[in-house]
């Protein structure tokens, strides 16, 4: 298992290198750029900006330029937030991302197979039918519509003398602030992981080593949490890293909706502005992210499924 | 005897004329003596983006000058009625019309009680000018001598029109006569910055443990999208002054969150109200909802080389068949104020003028225009079609769907919409690959020719790339004149003559409209330029 370790963490820099190639064409080739204001720039100082960023060059010298400073840990200067380096917005935007996503996905991991389970188990029952609705909730009403109801609900109506809210209606601080967010991503992630894994557990329980398990007078408690569960938490341990990266990387609507200074409001201000570097450096985050938690879920697959070996 | 006496007295009148601006003492506002203040003197306002840069010589938006306000102090500064107050100079005098004295305060000092120097000024203004600092805003600068030609590369910063007479007196020469200096330097572009921090950290310089201001606050803490938070500034000269101890700047994008944020107790002010929200607002915060006109217009830009377009006839007709009144009042419906003329009102330097076609009847002006249209070739067999081009907002689209029905009902005009991500459209815009452009401006500067460099031919502003040389001679004219009232008549001629060949369809002048708490002390709604500078504010006992 440590040689596949490596391996995949070796094959981790041809990925991130491919990514970063095909995003710089990307940006590089969007139209607009960095220096389309409003009013036009002299040209002798739009000259200097350009030499400061390396626009001048050529795009391979460009392209090799940011490589250089990669390999050396530097996402260079923000070309719009120019007080700051990526580097300093990424460290200021990460730990607000991972204390809300982080967060988020253990929680909803864990009440998302809870309830996914217990509907399975209980199918057709009432708990069935409650968990069956409240996961097309969750998947058909959009965060940026959950989002604002929370907020009402919390922050408006639930209000002090002062006119001060129960929960704050965003911004960022203590605990209190991340109650809100949280609670968004963890009722979306749920829906969907609970609804996963009610269907697996489903499809597990009429298998016929748990017909054989069932017949050899197993109790049901132990025919589901021995038998049945492993197997059945394949698909949602698939789910793992499109959930993560959803919920830490680019929790977009929820950063929107709770004002946070996190990467989502990053990679969007980036996007906008045509910080290039601002960009590029968030895909080598995402990407770096997505590979080490894909190899995460790779390495659970051996401890839930026996079959697996590396 | 009579000839020496009408002598003296234009002597006197024309050095009244040239010091007019001088020693201007009135004091900064206070707190009326009734108003008993709060324990807690800590704001917390909103201020939309987030900064792109708080260092002043990259100061280009309007909440990067509201927060370097508070940190940076220029020459002079603009109180929270929009008045020009001392700053760091306690007095000046126009000695020519291309000459200004500064004299500055022996007690202003740096946050960390180095005293400011004229030699402060010289720095950052060159600092400003020199093309390697790369600033985005060098509108301002300028206007001082030398500067275009600093800009373009064609002269050394060192070359820039200020020098100091002696450590507390600044001179400043301006290209040509600047009657609005005075105002002018009280925009933090051009506020000092002090040079052992700026060559000792360099692009850190701004940072929390780095910036030294010389502002009524200091910098404590910043953190991209979070916050910034300001502290009182022991240093400031004018400190006994200043009531608030702390002011945490919030910078939101959407304006839906900041009004919930508002609403939910955790700010004090907001930066704008989210569009379409002014009556339901109202309705509920009453007084805490602000409406005041703004010197910021919205207007469609015509492609005047355009093959529908270059005919004035045309344009015209365009013009006048907008009901201007229920855009305003039914469409959008947050304060603003139908404008037909380039001028927003309130401007100085010159008058807004109404069209002829803006007293008569709708049905008399539909009747008028079609003529025009008729007159240009265009009927219902052969109809003018256009396209508009717009950033994806929703008030732009509101506002295309709008006039573009106007022209459908009223002149059978055929319009389509084309939305454009911003930096796309401002590519679409600058290039000329439009017939009719969403615009809009604030105003640099509180004077007219802000607003007449949009006319003006070759300006970089000048999108639609009208040229009229007799309005360019015009707007040089009165840009040259040193008396008031001739100036103003110039520049007034200048709009009207730019105006009656339309090359922008002028909808509605802009509204500042913000919630601001009952509480909040020293809040006005009388600077059109909306810059509110929070040493002026308290907060009142509630």
């Amino acid at each position: 298992m440590f040689a596949y370790t490596i391996r995949r963490l070796l094959f981790a820099v041809p990925t991130i290198l491919a990514v970063v190639t095909i995003c710089y064409v990307m940006v590089h080739i969007t139209p607009g750029g960095p220096f389309d204001l409003e009013r036009k720039l002299p040209p002798a100082v739009l000259a200097n900006l350009q030499a400061k960023y390396h626009l001048d060059e050529s795009p391979l010298q460009q392209y090799f330029y940011y490589l250089g400073r990669l390999l050396h840990g530097d996402l260079g200067a923000s070309f719009k937030y120019t007080d700051w380096t990526v580097n300093e917005l990424v460290a200021k935007a990460l730990p607000v991302s991972l204390a809300v996503g982080g967060l988020s996905v253990p929680i909803s991991m864990v009440i998302g197979i809870a309830i996914g389970t217990v509907a399975a188990v209980r199918r057709n029952s009432a708990i069935d039918y409650l968990v069956s609705a409240l996961g097309n909730v969750g998947n058909a009403v959009p965060s940026f519509v959950l989002g604002p109801v929370l907020i009402l609900v919390f922050a408006l109506l639930l209000q002090d003398s002062h006119g001060v809210g129960l929960l704050p209606a965003g911004g960022w601080g203590g605990w209190r602030f991340r109650v809100l967010p949280i609670t968004l991503l963890t009722i979306v992630n749920v829906a969907t992981i609970s609804r996963v894994m009610r269907g697996s557990l489903l499809e597990v329980l009429t298998s016929s080593f748990i017909r054989t398990a069932r017949a050899k007078g197993l109790p049901e408690r132990t025919v589901i949490l021995r038998h049945a569960m492993r197997p059945a938490l394949m698909p949602v341990l698939s789910l793992f890293t499109s959930i993560a990266l959803s919920s830490i990387t680019a929790a977009i609507v929820t950063e929107t909706v709770f004002s946070l200074p996190g990467l989502g409001q990053l990679i969007i201000n980036g996007a906008i502005n045509r910080d290039y570097t601002l960009v590029l450096g968030l895909v080598v985050l995402v990407t770096a992210i997505a590979v080490l938690f894909n190899l995460i879920v790779d390495l659970l697959y051996a401890v839930v499924d026996p079959r697996i070996r590396y | 005897m009579l000839k020496s006496v009408f002598r003296l007295a234009s002597a006197i009148a024309l050095t009244l004329a040239v010091t007019h601006a001088a020693y201007a003492t009135a004091p900064p506002n206070m707190v009326p003596p009734n108003v008993v203040l709060a324990d807690n003197q800590e704001l917390v306002r909103h201020y939309g983006s987030e900064a792109a840069s708080i260092d002043p010589a990259m100061c280009e938006s309007v909440q990067e000058a509201l927060v370097d306000a508070d940190l940076f102090e220029g020459l002079t500064r603009a109180d929270n009625a929009g008045q020009i107050q001392p700053g760091v100079a306690e007095s000046w005098q126009r000695t020519d019309p291309t000459t200004w004295i500064f004299k500055l305060r022996h007690d202003a000092k740096w946050s960390n009680g180095v005293p400011i120097t004229a030699a402060d000024f010289i720095y950052a203004w060159q600092r400003v000018v020199d093309p390697k600092t790369a600033s985005v805003y060098t509108i301002l600068i300028s206007f001082v001598a030398n500067a275009k030609a600093i800009l373009a590369g064609a002269l050394p910063p060192s070359k820039l029109g200020v020098r100091a007479l002696d450590p507390y007196t600044l001179e400043v020469k301006t290209e040509s006569p600047v009657p609005f200096l005075a105002a002018m330097v009280s925009n933090p572009v051009l506020a000092p910055v002090y040079r052992p921090a700026v060559e000792k950290f360099g692009n850190e310089w701004t940072k929390p443990d780095h910036l030294v201001g010389n502002g009524a606050f200091t910098l404590h803490y910043w953190s991209p999208n979070d916050k910034l938070v300001v502290v009182k500034n022991p240093w400031y000269w004018n400190a006994a002054h200043v009531v608030l101890n702390a002011v945490d700047w919030i910078p939101i994008d959407n304006n839906d969150t900041a009004t919930k944020q508002f609403e939910s107790g955790q700010l004090d002010m907001t930066y704008e109200l989210p569009p379409g929200s002014y009556a339901s607002l109202k309705a509920k915060y009453g007084n805490q909802v602000h409406i005041a006109p703004q010197s910021a217009n919205y207007f469609f830009a015509l492609n005047v080389h355009d093959p529908a377009l270059k005919d004035v006839r045309v344009r015209e007709a365009l013009s006048m068949v907008i009901d201007r009144d229920t855009l305003v009042k039914r469409i959008l419906g947050d304060g603003e104020l139908p404008s037909a003329d380039l001028m927003p009102i309130k401007v100085e330097g010159a008058s807004p003028t109404p069209r002829d076609w803006e007293s008569l009847p709708m049905d008399k002006r539909i009747a008028a225009a079609r003529q025009l249209l008729a007159a240009a070739g265009y009927s219902a067999q052969k109809p003018l079609t256009l396209k508009y081009s717009y950033n994806t907002t929703d008030i732009n689209k509101l506002v295309g769907l709008y006039v573009l029905s106007e022209w459908r009902n009223k002149l059978g005009v055929q319009g389509t919409m084309e939305n454009q991500e911003w930096k796309v459209f401002i590519q679409t815009r600058h290039d000329g690959t439009f017939q009719v452009a969403r615009h809009g401006w604030s105003a640099d500067y509180n004077d007219a020719t802000t607003y007449l460099d949009l006319v003006r031919c070759g300006s970089d502003s000048n999108d639609m790339k009208y040229c009229n040389p007799k309005v360019d001679a015009l707007i040089a004219q009165g840009g040259n004149e040193t008396d008031t009232l001739k100036r103003t008549a110039l520049l007034t001629q200048a709009d009207r003559l730019a105006m009656s060949e339309y090359p922008i369809i002028p909808l509605y002048q802009r509204v500042t409209a913000r919630l601001v708490r009952s509480y909040v002390g020293g809040y006005t709604d009388l600077d059109p330029l909306d810059r509110v500078p929070s040493q002026d504010l308290y907060i009142i006992k509630h």
